[in-house]
C-alpha cells in the first residue's frame, strides 16, 4: 500500500524524490498537481505522508492541504511542503492548513530520508 | 569573418556588466582609441570587414550595438548603403555613426544612425546612453549569478560551471532549441525571465546522469529540467529580491509577448535591453557543452532606485532542511 505521495507538477522532481524514496525502500506514488493529488488521496486514504510543491496548475498545493483537511476529512496524513516559495505569509498559511514542515528547493534527500521514513509510518 | 575583438574586457570588474558591438570600416589606427574607450564603457568590440558583414551578424546575435565607422570605404554613398542594410537586418540594434565632423552626417541623409559622435568623449555617451541605457545594480547581477549557479549545480551535479561576463543585448534573436518564460512581479520590478538551451547537449548531460539505467532522455527531459531549472531559479529570485511591499493590488499593466519561429524573434513589447547571463557546463562524458542562456526583461516596470536585496541569499545552504512548524 503507498505510504508517500509526491505531488509536484514537474515530472524532474517527481523522478527524483519518488525515486530516491523507493531506492530506499519506501512505497510511493506521484501526482501531478493539487487536483490529481487530492483524487489520489481519496483513492488511497491509507497515504501517511505527502510531500507536495506549492506552485502548481490546477490546483495549488496549499489549497490542496486546506482541501484535504476540508473535503476529505483527512487530518491524521502528515504533509511536508518542498517548494521554491519561503515567504512567512505562505508558510503561516501552510502552519494554519495543518502542514507539518517546510523544504525549500532543492531536494537533499539525505538531509530529510530517516524524517520521513518516521513520518510515513 | 571576425576579426580580433578591440576592447577586451580585462579591466572589467568580475560581474561588471559588458555588452558586445560590431565595429565596421574602421581604419587600423584608429583601433588603439576605439580599444580604449571600449574598455572605458565596458564594450567588447568586434572589428567586422565589410565584406564579412553578413556572416558577423549570422555568428553574433547576442549584440548591443553597431559602430559605423564614418569614412567606411571612403564614401558617403557606401556608408548609407551599409546603414539601410543594418538597419532592414536589425532594426532593433542601435548604430552609432562615428564621423571624424559631425557636418558631413548632411551628406549621409538616409544612414539611419540612432547618434552622431565625432569625439572619444561623445562616443563613449554614446555607448553609455544607447548601448546600456538603464541601470543595473551591481548586487542584483552579482545575486543573479550567485543563485543560478547554484542551482545549475543541482541539477547537474557532475559538470563544471563557467560563468561568462554578465551583458546588455538590444538584439531580439532566439538561442537554442527550447526556452522557457516567467514572469517576474514585484514592487520594484516587472518583466520575465527568459531560460534557452539547445537540446542535443542537455540530452546527452541528462544521459551521461543517468548512465548505466537503461534510460535516454529525450526532449521531453530537456522540458522538464528547463523548467525545474527556470522554477528554481524564480523562487530563489522572489526570495532574495521580490520579498519587500507587495505589488499594489490594482489590475496590473500587460502587453503581449510577440514570437516567430520563422526568424527566431522574440519582443517583450518595448525597447527595454536584455539582461543576459551565459553559463557553459562541461565534464566527462559530455562531448558538446551546455550553454544555458538566461535574460531577464524588466520591461513592465523598472525602478532601480527601490531595489531591494533584503531577503533570503538564495545560496541553497539553507535549502533542503525541514523547516517544522
Amino acid at each position: 500500500m503507498t505510504k508517500i505521495l509526491v505531488v509536484d507538477d514537474s515530472s524532474t522532481v517527481r523522478d527524483e524524490v519518488a525515486g530516491f524514496l523507493r531506492r530506499n525502500g519506501l512505497l510511493v506514488d506521484t501526482a501531478v498537481d493539487g487536483k490529481d493529488g487530492l483524487a489520489k488521496l481519496r483513492a488511497n486514504p491509507g497515504v501517511k505522508l505527502v510531500v507536495s510543491d506549492v506552485n502548481m496548475p490546477n490546483m495549488d498545493g496549499l489549497t490542496m492541504v486546506e482541501k484535504i483537511r476540508g473535503e476529505l476529512g483527512n487530518a491524521a496524513v502528515n504533509v511536508i511542503m518542498l517548494t521554491t516559495e519561503s515567504s512567512p505569509a505562505m508558510k503561516e498559511r501552510g502552519k494554519a492548513a495543518g502542514v507539518k514542515g517546510w523544504i525549500v528547493k532543492p531536494f537533499k534527500g539525505d538531509a530529510v530520508l530517516e524524517t520521513f521514513r518516521r513520518l510515513a509510518g | 569573418m571576425t576579426s580580433p575583438v578591440v576592447g577586451e574586457v580585462g579591466e572589467v570588474s568580475e560581474v561588471g556588466l559588458v555588452s558586445k558591438m560590431l565595429v565596421l570600416g574602421a581604419r587600423d589606427e584608429q583601433l588603439p582609441l576605439l580599444a580604449r574607450v571600449c574598455d572605458e564603457h565596458n564594450v567588447i568590440g568586434v572589428v567586422v570587414r565589410h565584406e564579412d558583414l553578413p556572416s558577423a551578424l549570422a555568428e553574433h546575435t547576442d549584440l548591443g550595438a553597431v559602430l559605423l565607422a564614418g569614412d567606411y570605404d571612403g564614401s558617403p554613398a557606401a556608408n548609407d548603403a551599409i546603414g539601410a542594410k543594418l538597419h532592414a537586418l536589425r532594426p532593433e540594434l542601435p548604430v552609432i555613426l562615428q564621423l571624424t565632423d559631425r557636418r558631413q552626417h548632411a551628406a549621409l541623409p538616409r544612414v539611419l544612425a540612432t547618434c552622431v559622435t565625432d569625439t572619444p568623449e561623445s562616443l563613449g555617451s554614446a555607448l553609455d546612453e544607447h548601448v546600456f541605457g538603464v541601470t543595473l545594480p551591481d548586487a542584483l547581477v552579482a545575486g543573479i549569478v550567485e543563485i543560478t549557479t547554484a542551482r545549475l549545480r543541482s541539477l547537474f551535479p557532475t559538470l563544471e560551471i563557467d560563468v561568462a561576463p554578465p551583458s546588455v543585448v538590444r538584439d531580439r534573436i532566439i538561442f537554442g532549441d527550447a526556452f522557457s518564460l516567467i514572469p517576474l512581479e514585484g514592487a520594484w520590478c516587472r518583466g520575465y525571465m527568459l531560460m534557452q538551451a539547445e537540446e542535443e547537449p542537455v540530452i546527452a548531460a541528462l544521459d551521461s546522469m543517468t548512465e548505466g539505467d537503461g534510460r535516454t532522455a529525450d526532449f521531453r527531459e530537456l522540458n522538464s529540467v528547463l523548467g525545474e531549472l527556470t522554477n528554481l531559479v524564480w523562487g530563489a529570485f522572489k526570495n532574495r529580491f521580490l520579498n519587500g511591499p507587495a505589488v499594489p493590488a490594482q489590475p496590473l499593466v500587460q502587453v503581449p509577448l510577440l514570437i516567430n519561429h520563422r526568424h527566431r524573434y522574440i519582443s517583450f513589447g518595448s525597447d527595454n535591453p536584455q539582461l543576459c547571463f551565459r553559463y557553459r557546463l562541461a565534464g566527462p562524458g559530455v562531448e558538446r557543452d551546455v550553454v544555458i542562456d538566461q535574460r531577464f526583461v524588466f520591461s513592465l516596470n523598472w525602478s532601480p532606485e527601490d531595489f531591494d536585496d533584503s531577503g533570503e541569499p538564495g545560496d541553497s545552504t539553507v535549502c533542503g532542511e525541514i523547516d517544522f512548524f
